[in-house]
C-alpha cells in the first residue's frame, strides 16, 4: 500500500495533500479539500454526478485516482461564475433535488467554452448525465434558453 | 403579497444548489467521525452459526450485540393476520442476500470495507425461493417456518367475491389476463446515508439522515434503541431524491446509531450504489390474475383481480401497503357495477419491497388499462370511446371500495390527451410500425384523514401541523412536518404563506426536516399530500397571524383595525397619518406590549389540519411509439400528459413533478428491472450496477404537459396533489401504443419492462403462428 | 465501494513499466474507465497498479501509406477528432464516437478498450474486421499478434499478465470501404449487445471482396466467412436475404446444442455418483 504527496491546482489555487493510492479524485476534492459540491453517486462512471474538469476536459472524478492529478489542474462547480447558465437552470426548473446538478453544470460549462451548438449539447452532452428527478424537461429548456440567449447577444 | 399563488416562482434554494452549496448528509461536517461498512449475508437463506470479527482490526457489531441492545422495528401497515409483524434488526437466520448481519467501523470507508471482508461468517445454507408463485407452490422452502406457509396474509377489497363472480359470469364478454409489474430499484441519485452522534454527557442522539420522514425515524430509533423519544433529534439535510425509498429505517441506519451510542464517537454511513441495488428496499414486484367483464355494447359490468405481492424476505414497515392500495384503487376513474380484489402478500428470499412513487396506483392502472385495451381490441371497439362511455362523471362518485372521487375532470383530460396525440404526424418507414395509445388514471391524494387511517389499521397520523412565527426582527419562519426531497415543497409553501400573510416572499423562510422545530408528521411528503395538507395548515396560520399583526399595529397607531393597511413594499403599517414598521410591531409584540390575550402572546401560530377526506387528482396520457420489428426496439416519439390537480400553487413545480414522474414511468415501461438470478441468489444488477438501466435523456422525449384545474371541494384552497400522478399511466400508455402499432403481439403485452428482446420474441412467435 | 489498498507507480519509460508489470499481482491502468469501476467493486484486487498515463511515447498517431499505427495510450477523444484519421480510415473515428459517452472518451484509450475485450465492443470488432495487428512487449521480448487470434473470450485476450500493449496497427486496404453498426439492449444507449463491421471492395457495381466481423454473438468478435462468401458478386446497395441467412448460419451456436447439454448432464451425473474413495 502506498501513500503519495500530491500537489494540484484546484480552482486556480495550488493545493497539496497526502493520499492513499486508492483514493479517488472525487474523494480527494470532497474530504481533503472540503469541496463538497462534487457528488459521488455510482462510482462506476455512468451517472455523471461526479464530473469535474481535469486540465480543461470533463472527466468522471470517481474514475480518476487522486495520485493521477499531481501537477494537473482541476476545476469544480464551486469555480463556475454565477452566470446565464445557472440563471436559466433556475428559471426553467432544471433542478429538483440538485444532486446531479454540479456534474451536469461542469459538462455544460465545458460545452459552452467549446462553443458546441445547442442541439449537439442536447444530443451528445446531456445523455451522459443521469437525472432521476426532472425527466430532463427543465434541463432541456434551460439549455435552449441559455444557448439561444447567447446567440442573440 | 398577491399573485404568488398560481405563479411560476423560481425556487430560492436553487442559488445555493447551483453553486455546489448543497448540504447532503455526506457533506455535513463531523471532524473525527468514523465510517461504517455493513457486513451482509452472502447467501439468500441460511442460519448464522458464527460471526467472528477478531481479525478485522476494527470495532464490530455482530448479531449478539445487536440482539442485546436493540428491539425490532414496529410495523405500521400490515395485512390481516400478518406474521411476522415486526421488522427484525438482528439475524439468526438470514433470508436475503445482502441482509445486514453486522457493522464494522473504521477511520475511513475504504478501511471499513477492508475490515468487513475480514469478518469470518459461518452460515448453514438453506434452500431458497426467489419467485412469489414458486414460494406459494407445495414444497417450497419456508422463510418463516412457524407460519407454515410463505403466504404473509391476505386482504379483500370491494364487493364480496361471490357477487363479483356472479356479475362476471353473467356478462356478455370477459377479458382475462395474467399481468405483472416488475421489481424496481427506486434509485435516487443520492443513496441512503446518515451521520449519527451520541453525546454521552447529556445522553442525546442526533442523527442527520437522508430521509423523507424525520419524525418516523425518531420514533423508530427510540423503539429500536430503547431510548426516550425526547433523547433523539433527527435532521433531514438536503435530500437528493427519495421517491419513497427513504420513508423509514432499515436495519443499517439503526446499527449505525447503535455504534455511535456504544462508541461515543460520531459514525457516518453512506450507502453505495451496489448496496442500494442489492439490499435497499425495492419497489413494485406484483402479479395479478385479472378480469374485466363487459356488456355486448361495451358497458363495464365487473372488474376483479387476484393480486400476489412479492413482499420479499419479510414485510417492511409498510411493505404490504402498495399492494393494498392496488386493491383499493383498481377501478380507477371508471364505473363498475361490481368490483373487487384479493391481495396476497408472499415471502421470498429477496430484499423486502416497500414504497415507490405511485404506491400501488401504477400497478392498478397497469392491470385495468391493459384489460380495457384488450377488451376494445377483442370487441372491435375504439379504445378511446370505450373509455369515455365508462368514465366517471359528476362531482362525486363512490367506488366499490368506498373511495369518493370528487369531481376531477376525467372526460376533459381524456379527450384533450387524445386530441393532442391526434395532431402528431409521423413518417412511414419500412420495418417500423407506429401507434398511439391513450389511457386514464385516478390518483388518491392528500392522503388521508386520521380516522380513515385508523379504520384501515395503519399506524400513521394523517393530519398535518404548521407553525408560523414572526420573529422579533420581523422575519417570518414557517415550519411544517412535510419534507423536501427535491420536489420544491418549501417554495410552494413559501408562496402560500407570503400571499396569505400579505408580505413579500423573501421575508419568508420555510424550514423543514428537523424534529426539534417541526410539527409531528408520519406521512410527511409521501402520498401527494404536502401542499394540500401542510399548505392548508400554514395558510390558516398565516391568515390568523395577519389579523393579529394588524390588530397589534392598530393598537400602537391608536386606530381602528379596519383603518390599518400594510404597505409591504415599504415594510410598514399606515393609518391616516400614523405609521409603524412591520419590524417594530414584531419587536414590541414579543414584549407583550398591547397584546390581545394574556394566554396567547407570542407571535406564533400553531395550526393542525386533519382533512375530511382524501381528494382525487386525475390524468390522461398519450404516447406515440415507433416499434422496429427487426430489433424489437421501442422509441417513444411523442408523449402528452393532461392532468387535473386542482388549483396549482406553482405550475412550474407541478410540471416538474409530472415530467419527472413520466420519466420514471418510462423507465418502468421499457428499461428497469431488478431480476434475481436463482444461481447467485442476488439481483444481476447488484454485481454490475451499470446494468440497471435508468432513463437517460435519450429515453425521455419532450413531454407536453397540460393542466385542467378543477378545484377540490375537500381541501380549502382547492388543491389536489400532483407528486405521483406522472408515474401512474406511462407503462400502460406505452403498452397501448405498442399494441396499436403491432396488434399481432397485443395479447402478450402483459408484463413490463417491454424490452427489445421481449418485443422481438413476441413478434417472432407471432410470425411463426 | 472503495478499492482494496494497492501500491501505485507511474513510470515515464516503457522498460520501467514492463519491469513493474512483471511483478506479482500488478495490473496496468490506462484510461481507467473499465478498470477503476472493477477496482471500486473489488472485482479486481491488485497488489500494485502500474499507471500508464505518463508513458507519453505510447500516445501517438502515425498515418502511413499502407497502415495507421496508433499508440495504445492514445485517447479516444483525440482519435475521434483527428482530421487525418477521418480521411485515412473514417470508420475508426466513427465507431469510436459510439463508445460510451464523451466524458468516458476523454480518458479512455484505444489500448485500454482493446485489452478490456468486451465481446461486442466497438474496437475489438473493428480490429478483427480490419485485420489489425497488436504490438505487445514484456521483459521477455516483443511480439505482434493478429486481432483474429488476440481475443480469446469475454474480457480475456492473449496478452499475458506481464505484457503491455504498446501499439495497434490498422492496415489500409486499397479499395475497401467500411461501415460499422451496433445495437444495445435498450433502444438508444448503453453498451452494445451486438455489433458488426463490414468492409467491401468493389468494381463499381458489385462486391469483389468482403471482410465481416460480428461482436456479441460469441464471447469474442468473430469473422463471418459464409456471409463474406455470399457477399462476393452481390450488387452494391442491396441487403440480399441469402447474405443475411448466411450470416445467421455463421452465428449459430455449435451443432447439436441440446444433445451436447444432455450429454453434459449425463457426464456430471456419472462423475458425481462415483464413490469418493475411487476419486484420484
Amino acid at each position: 500500500m502506498s501513500t503519495h504527496e500530491i500537489t494540484t491546482a484546484v480552482n486556480g489555487r495550488s493545493r497539496s495533500a497526502q493520499v492513499q493510492a486508492r483514493t479517488s479524485l472525487a474523494d480527494l476534492l470532497r474530504a481533503e479539500f472540503g469541496l463538497t459540491g462534487t457528488h459521488v453517486s455510482c462510482e462506476q462512471g455512468h451517472c455523471g454526478a461526479c464530473t469535474v474538469l481535469l486540465d480543461g476536459l470533463p472527466v468522471r472524478s470517481c474514475l480518476v485516482l487522486a495520485v493521477q492529478v499531481d501537477g494537473a489542474e482541476v476545476e469544480t462547480v464551486e469555480n463556475l461564475p454565477d452566470g446565464g447558465l445557472q440563471a436559466a437552470m433556475r428559471e426553467e426548473h432544471g433542478l429538483q433535488c440538485g444532486f446531479c446538478t454540479p456534474g451536469l453544470l461542469m459538462s455544460l460549462a465545458h460545452a459552452e467554452r467549446e462553443q458546441l451548438p445547442a442541439d449537439e449539447v442536447l444530443t451528445e452532452v446531456l445523455p451522459a448525465h443521469l437525472c432521476r428527478c426532472t425527466g430532463y424537461g427543465g434541463i432541456r429548456a434551460a439549455v435552449e434558453r441559455h444557448w439561444n440567449g447567447r446567440e442573440q447577444r | 403579497m398577491t399573485g404568488l399563488i398560481g405563479s411560476r416562482v423560481p425556487r430560492p434554494q436553487d442559488h445555493r444548489l447551483l453553486r455546489g452549496r448543497g448540504r447532503y448528509v455526506a457533506d455535513v461536517p463531523a471532524p473525527g467521525a468514523l465510517h461504517a461498512a455493513v457486513v451482509r449475508s452472502p447467501v439468500p437463506h441460511g442460519r448464522i452459526t458464527g460471526f467472528d470479527a477478531a481479525d478485522s482490526g476494527a470495532c464490530a457489531l455482530g448479531p449478539q450485540e445487536i440482539a442485546e441492545h436493540t428491539r425490532p422495528l414496529p410495523t405500521a401497515w400490515r395485512l390481516p393476520g400478518q406474521q411476522p409483524d415486526q421488522v427484525p434488526l438482528t439475524a439468526g437466520t438470514v433470508r436475503y442476500t445482502g441482509q445486514p448481519i453486522g457493522l464494522v467501523v473504521a477511520a475511513g470507508r475504504a478501511e471499513a470495507e477492508d475490515a468487513a471482508e475480514q469478518v469470518r461468517l459461518r452460515i448453514d445454507r438453506l434452500p431458497a425461493v426467489f419467485d412469489a408463485d414458486a414460494a406459494l407452490a407445495p414444497g417450497a422452502p419456508l422463510l418463516h417456518p412457524d407460519n407454515g406457509t410463505n403466504r404473509a396474509g391476505e386482504a379483500h377489497f370491494g364487493d364480496p367475491r361471490a357477487e363479483v363472480e356472479a356479475a362476471i359470469a353473467d356478462a356478455a364478454h370477459v377479458v382475462e389476463r395474467q399481468l405483472a409489474v416488475q421489481r424496481i430499484c427506486p434509485s435516487p441519485l443520492e443513496t441512503r446515508g446518515l451521520l449519527a452522534e451520541w453525546d454521552p454527557a447529556v445522553e442525546r442522539l442526533t442523527a442527520h439522515i437522508s430521509t423523507q420522514s424525520p419524525h418516523v425515524v425518531r420514533q423508530e430509533l427510540a423503539a429500536a434503541l430503547r431510548l426516550r423519544i425526547d433523547q433523539i433529534r433527527v435532521v433531514a439535510p438536503d435530500v437528493g431524491g427519495s421517491f419513497g425509498s427513504k420513508v423509514g429505517l432499515q436495519a443499517e441506519e439503526v446499527l449505525v446509531c447503535l455504534a455511535a451510542v456504544l462508541l461515543g464517537r460520531p459514525v457516518r454511513w453512506i450507502e453505495d450504489r451496489a448496496e442500494q441495488l442489492l439490499a435497499g428496499y425495492h419497489g413494485r414486484g406484483q402479479r395479478a390474475r385479472a378480469r374485466l367483464a363487459l356488456d355486448a355494447d361495451g358497458r363495464f359490468r365487473a372488474l376483479h383481480a387476484d393480486i400476489r405481492s412479492d413482499l420479499g424476505a419479510f414485510a417492511a414497515q409498510a411493505g404490504s401497503g402498495p399492494a393494498q392500495v392496488s386493491g383499493l384503487t383498481l377501478e380507477g376513474p371508471y364505473r363498475f357495477e361490481r368490483a373487487g380484489a384479493v391481495v396476497t402478500g408472499v415471502h421470498t428470499n429477496t430484499a423486502p419491497t416497500a414504497a415507490y412513487r405511485g404506491y400501488g396506483m401504477q400497478e392498478s392502472s397497469w392491470i385495468r388499462e391493459r384489460l380495457i385495451d384488450e377488451a376494445a381490441r377483442e370487441l372491435g371497439a375504439d379504445p378511446l370511446q370505450l373509455r369515455l362511455r365508462n368514465l366517471v362523471d359528476g362531482p362525486r362518485h363512490r367506488t366499490r371500495t368506498s373511495l369518493v372521487l370528487d369531481g376531477a375532470d376525467h372526460a376533459g383530460a381524456l379527450r384533450r390527451a387524445a386530441e393532442l396525440a391526434g395532431a402528431h404526424r409521423a413518417a412511414d418507414e419500412p420495418g417500423v410500425r407506429r401507434g398511439v395509445g391513450v389511457t386514464a388514471a385516478s390518483e388518491v391524494t392528500a392522503f388521508a384523514p386520521s380516522a380513515l387511517l385508523e379504520s384501515f389499521g395503519i399506524d400513521w397520523s394523517g393530519w398535518e401541523g404548521a407553525t408560523l412565527r414572526i420573529n422579533p426582527d420581523g422575519t417570518v419562519t414557517a415550519h411544517s412536518g412535510v419534507t423536501s426531497v427535491g420536489q420544491g415543497v418549501e417554495t410552494g409553501l413559501a408562496q402560500l404563506v407570503a400571499e396569505h400573510l400579505g408580505v413579500p416572499m423573501p421575508w419568508v423562510s420555510v424550514q423543514l426536516g428537523d424534529t426539534a422545530t417541526t410539527p409531528h408528521s408520519d406521512l410527511t411528503s409521501q402520498a401527494s399530500r404536502s401542499l394540500a395538507l401542510a399548505g392548508t395548515a400554514l395558510a390558516r396560520a398565516a391568515d390568523r397571524m395577519r389579523e393579529r399583526m394588524r390588530r397589534l399595529a392598530a393598537r400602537h397607531l391608536e386606530a381602528a383595525p379596519d383603518a390599518v393597511v400594510l404597505d409591504a413594499e415599504a415594510g410598514s403599517y399606515r393609518a391616516g397619518t400614523g405609521e409603524i414598521s412591520w419590524v417594530e410591531v414584531a419587536r414590541r409584540g414579543w414584549k407583550g406590549w398591547r397584546r390581545d390575550s394574556a394566554e396567547h402572546v407570542r407571535l406564533e401560530e400553531h395550526v393542525d389540519f386533519d382533512p375530511p377526506a382524501p381528494t382525487f387528482a386525475c390524468s390522461a396520457h398519450a404516447a406515440a411509439v415507433a416499434v422496429d420489428l427487426a430489433t424489437g426496439q421501442v422509441r417513444v416519439e411523442g408523449y402528452w400528459a393532461v392532468h387535473d390537480s386542482g388549483r396549482l400553487v406553482n405550475p412550474m413545480l407541478a410540471e416538474g413533478q409530472v415530467v419527472g414522474g413520466v420519466a420514471q414511468g418510462l423507465g418502468i415501461a421499457l428499461l428497469e428491472e431488478v431480476a434475481y438470478d436463482p444461481d447467485s441468489g442476488r439481483p444481476r444488477a447488484a454485481t454490475s450496477p451499470a446494468d440497471y438501466q435508468l432513463p437517460t435523456a435519450r429515453d425521455v422525449p419532450p413531454v407536453v404537459v397540460e393542466h385542467r384545474c378543477t378545484p377540490s371541494e375537500v381541501i380549502p384552497g382547492g388543491y389536489r396533489g400532483v407528486g405521483e400522478g406522472g408515474i401512474l399511466p406511462p407503462p400502460a400508455t406505452v403498452a397501448a401504443a405498442v399494441a396499436a402499432a403491432v396488434p399481432e403481439i397485443a395479447a402478450e403485452l402483459t408484463a413490463t419492462p417491454l424490452t427489445p428482446m421481449r418485443i422481438w420474441a413476441a413478434w417472432d412467435a407471432a410470425q411463426r403462428r | 465501494m472503495k478499492p482494496v489498498a494497492f501500491a501505485h507507480a507511474a513510470p515515464r519509460e516503457v522498460p520501467a513499466a514492463l519491469q513493474l508489470l512483471s511483478e506479482v499481482d500488478a495490473v496496468a491502468l490506462a484510461g481507467g474507465q473499465s478498470l477503476v469501476p472493477q477496482l471500486n467493486l473489488r472485482k479486481v484486487r491488485p497488489r500494485a497498479v502500474v499507471d500508464l498515463n505518463r508513458l507519453t511515447e505510447l500516445d501517438h498517431l502515425d498515418i502511413g501509406e499502407s497502415a495507421v499505427r496508433i499508440g495504445a495510450m492514445t485517447r479516444m477523444r483525440a482519435l475521434e477528432r483527428d482530421p487525418g484519421l477521418r480521411r485515412a480510415l473514417p470508420v475508426l473515428p466513427q465507431a469510436i464516437g459510439r463508445i460510451a459517452d464523451r466524458v468516458v472518451r476523454t480518458r479512455g484509450t484505444i489500448g485500454g478498450s482493446l485489452c478490456h475485450a468486451d465481446p461486442a465492443g466497438e474496437l475489438p470488432v473493428l480490429a478483427v474486421a480490419l485485420g489489425a495487428r497488436l504490438h505487445l512487449r514484456s521483459v521477455r521480448g516483443s511480439r505482434v499478434e493478429p486481432a483474429a487470434t488476440f481475443f480469446y473470450s469475454a474480457h480475456v485476450t492473449s496478452r499475458a499478465r506481464d505484457e503491455l500493449l504498446t501499439e495497434v496497427e490498422f492496415p489500409l486496404r486499397q479499395g475497401f470501404r467500411w461501415r460499422f453498426a451496433e445495437r444495445s439492449r435498450r433502444a438508444h444507449s448503453g453498451p452494445p449487445l451486438v455489433s458488426a463491421c463490414l468492409g467491401v471492395a468493389t468494381d463499381g457495381a458489385a462486391i469483389t471482396g468482403a471482410r465481416l466481423a460480428g461482436g456479441g454473438i460469441r464471447e469474442r468478435p468473430m469473422r463471418l466467412p459464409r456471409a463474406e462468401e455470399r457477399l462476393r458478386g452481390t450488387r452494391l446497395g442491396t441487403a440480399a436475404a441469402d447474405v443475411l441467412d448466411a450470416a445467421e448460419r455463421d452465428a449459430e451456436p455449435p451443432a447439436e446444442c441440446a444433445y451436447r447439454r444432455a450429454l453434459l448432464r449425463a457426464l456430471l451425473a456419472e462423475v458425481l455418483s462415483e464413490p469418493f474413495e475411487r476419486w484420484a
